[in-house]
């Protein structure tokens, strides 16, 4: 090889070490926050997780599995995991009411942008403020739900304190806060649409109720998937509504989630490992079921040609 | 080469700044500690003015005062004391003096509250004291961890307006009424219905009736559930029998839609306990005269039983400046112009005895018979059962479903019998725990 060859050679390798060494420089903020914000936290909460660590004292020793022998055989860790089950409940009616209202706020109804954003709005507003309000309506004696019922003839049940019935309230107030966004979001792919769907299909003599099942809704389905997936995985881990609507998770841990029992666990208890532990066995359950998800999608999400 | 050492240099550099953060704040010459409380609005304002009347006193040191919604006040606590940040001076609940100071978080302020230049220690309520001392194994006794920043008595009010209307005489605060006289005044007390229904009394305070039945919820070494023994049962049924039974107490379904302070504010309760804190409220919307009377005693007793709470300042063992930290606590604790603006706004009795006896019991405000409050400090009232043991979730278990014995579906003998076992257990761990 000539001289000038093995220089040219160098001038590339040294371009590319540089440009490799800036573009290190250029994720290294990105990088950090990954690192110190997610991945140490994690590694940390594992670990922990086999440990009886005590915050307060600021001992620790390493227990092997004992953490999560004690949640799986802790009583209230199963309630919890009941409760927090019937927390998906609402994800099929906010689906349902959130296509419905995009349809009906759709291109040519009058007042569509008015629309949009009353619905748009319990999303944006604060939950505790949400929560205030929702007391309010759901109070056993004086609530407007409660009166309303009693105007038709039909004692209201004690919505907030009764056992049987603050799950289904907080069922309630979840769906009437996602209709909204839901909304958004389907009547973002609606318009995303193309209209020559629409008209080949009126050529070949097709009606509204053929065209939406055969046409709107499998062009929906990324967006009503995208939507499941974040639902499921929001309402596993509901806790706000739980801690705002109850004191100590409802008489007889009636509607503590998971996410309540690990908190509690955690910041009540003082038993930082059994969280951790809880956390990483709870974190490992909600993958496992977003996994199934994908797997199940092929069957029923278009992905376009 | 030169490059990548640039790059090493600035990855160097932006974790020295990371780092750097919390090590900064040490190095200017004043004095500088943290605080950290919760409260309302008026509260807080009352804190600033006291820090700024503290910092005037104390010119070299700066007060940072880190307040809190209630409700996140121990979880950032104890994030704090995890990440070794503890605040110099903290509200400290009587519960946590146990864990805290056997994990040396909290400092003992004994040689502090023996010779300080801000107060005398035979001034202050020694029960108000008392709930921070901790010997190693008993609370109540020993080396003191916290000073108090108020001490809330129990006390039961009435309103006296209703009581004329309906011909009833409140007992002689030496001379309180038993259980039958309080039901037979209770009934007579209770009248009309719907939205024009007046209840005799609030939920009576179940550890008022069990311990005036000579019951309690734990041994008297604190070891043992004993929500089982007999009187503890008639005890709670008791209680939940005026409602359940009698009739004189609002259901728990219309307790929670209505809470009992709205409904005696609005004159739809005759009686309801209530403590110093209520006073500012009363004496701003209440239309109606009220007063302060003994609580009903149990035939089995014939004592007159309730509770007493309180919040305490702690100051953290870590500190750079215990002294100065002190001196906020105490500083906080027994400042004059601060106690009594708390006693003239109606939100405490002062800690300070001569202060109490000089100005709070001689001033013309209701209540007339303001001594019940002194009455429970100083004779007859009791630091909560679960303030005396390490960790207080069996208390927790025990309420959590309560309100299946006050709503009927359960008597207390099914309930305390379905739960004392668990109670049991969690209270052993408390106790291997604090053996540690």
């Amino acid at each position: 090889m000539t001289t000038a060859g093995r220089v040219r050679i160098r001038r590339v390798q040294d371009m590319q070490r540089r440009e490799r060494m800036w573009g290190l420089l250029f994720v290294t903020p990105i990088g950090l926050q990954v690192l110190l914000f997610c991945i140490v936290p994690i590694g940390i909460a594992i670990v922990a997780g086999f440990t009886n660590w005590n915050v307060i004292r600021g001992t620790y020793d390493f227990i092997g599995l004992d953490n999560f022998v004690e949640f799986l055989t802790d009583k209230y860790f199963w309630i919890a995991a009941g409760n927090t089950i019937y927390m998906l409940i609402p994800i099929p009616f906010y689906l349902f009411f959130g296509i419905l209202f995009a349809l009906g706020s759709h291109r040519g109804t009058p007042g569509n942008k008015v629309f949009r954003i009353l619905y748009f709005l319990p999303y944006i507003s604060s939950i505790v403020a949400v929560v205030v309000m929702w007391k309010w309506l759901f109070n056993y004696q004086y609530g407007l739900v409660n009166q309303g019922l009693a105007a038709i003839g039909i004692q209201g049940p004690d919505w907030l304190g009764d056992p049987a019935w603050i799950k289904t309230t907080i069922v309630i107030m979840i769906v009437w806060k996602m209709i909204g966004i839901t909304s958004i979001y389907v009547l973002a792919s609606l318009n995303n649409i193309p209209d020559v769907y629409y008209e080949a299909a009126r050529l070949d003599g097709a009606g509204p109720v053929r065209m939406f099942f055969r046409i709107t809704l499998p062009m929906l389905s990324p967006a009503i998937f995208f939507l499941t997936i974040v639902g499921i995985i929001g309402s596993l881990q509901t806790f706000v509504e739980v801690q705002l609507f109850t004191s100590d998770g409802g008489r007889n841990y009636s509607a503590a989630t998971i996410t309540y029992y690990i908190w509690q666990k955690a910041f009540v208890s003082n038993e930082l490992g059994l969280a951790f532990a809880t956390a990483c066995f709870f974190a490992l359950a909600i993958l496992g079921v977003t996994l199934i998800q994908f797997r199940l999608s092929r069957r029923w999400v278009y992905e376009g040609e | 080469m030169k490059k990548r050492s640039a790059a090493v240099a600035v990855f160097a550099a932006a974790a020295l700044v990371l780092s750097g953060c919390s090590a900064a704040q040490s190095e200017s010459g004043d004095h500088k500690i943290t605080f950290m409380g919760w409260g309302s609005d008026t509260e807080i304002a009352v804190f600033e003015d006291m820090i700024a009347q503290y910092e005037d006193k104390f010119p070299e040191v700066t007060v940072e005062y880190i307040t809190v919604p209630a409700a996140d006040f121990q979880t950032k606590l104890q994030t704090m004391i995890a990440s070794n940040n503890t605040p110099d001076v903290f509200y400290l609940a009587p519960e946590n003096v146990m864990p805290f100071a056997d994990s040396g978080i909290i400092a003992d302020l004994s040689a502090y509250v023996d010779d300080n230049e801000l107060f005398e220690a035979d001034n202050v309520w020694a029960k108000a004291l008392d709930m921070y001392r901790y010997d190693g194994t008993t609370p109540g006794v020993g080396a003191s961890y916290g000073l108090p920043k108020d001490i809330g008595p129990f006390a039961l009010a009435y309103n006296k307006d209703l009581f004329d209307a309906a011909g009833i005489t409140a007992p002689d605060p030496e001379d309180p009424w038993t259980w039958d006289e309080f039901i037979a005044a209770a009934k007579t007390l209770t009248t009309g219905s719907g939205d024009a229904k007046v209840y005799g009394s609030a939920p009576f305070s179940l550890e008022s009736a069990v311990w005036s039945n000579g019951a309690d919820w734990l041994n008297a070494d604190h070891t043992e559930v004993t929500v089982t023994d007999p009187a503890f049962v008639e005890a709670l049924q008791w209680v939940a029998d005026l409602s359940l039974v009698e009739g004189v107490v609002p259901t728990s379904e219309e307790e929670s839609s209505l809470p009992s302070f709205q409904r005696f504010m609005e004159g739809k309760t005759a009686m309801m306990g209530v403590g110093p804190w209520n006073q500012g409220g009363f004496w701003a919307d209440a239309s109606f005269a009220w007063d302060l009377m003994p609580w009903p005693v149990s035939p089995a007793t014939n004592e007159r039983a309730i509770w007493y709470g309180g919040i305490g300042f702690a100051v953290s063992d870590k500190s750079d400046d215990k002294e100065d930290a002190s001196n906020l606590a105490a500083f906080l604790a027994f400042n004059e112009d601060a106690q009594r603006t708390n006693m003239e706004q109606g939100q405490a009795i002062p800690n300070l005895i001569d202060m109490t006896q000089d100005e709070y019991l001689t001033s013309d405000k209701l209540p007339a018979n303001k001594q019940e409050f002194i009455r429970i400090i100083e004779d007859y009232g009791r630091r909560a059962t679960q303030t005396y043991t390490y960790n207080s979730e069996w208390f927790g278990l025990f309420n959590s479903n309560l309100a299946s014995v006050w709503t009927g579906e359960q008597t207390a003998d099914e309930y305390t019998a379905s739960v004392t076992e668990e109670m049991q257990g969690m209270l052993d761990e408390g106790i291997a725990e604090q053996a540690k």
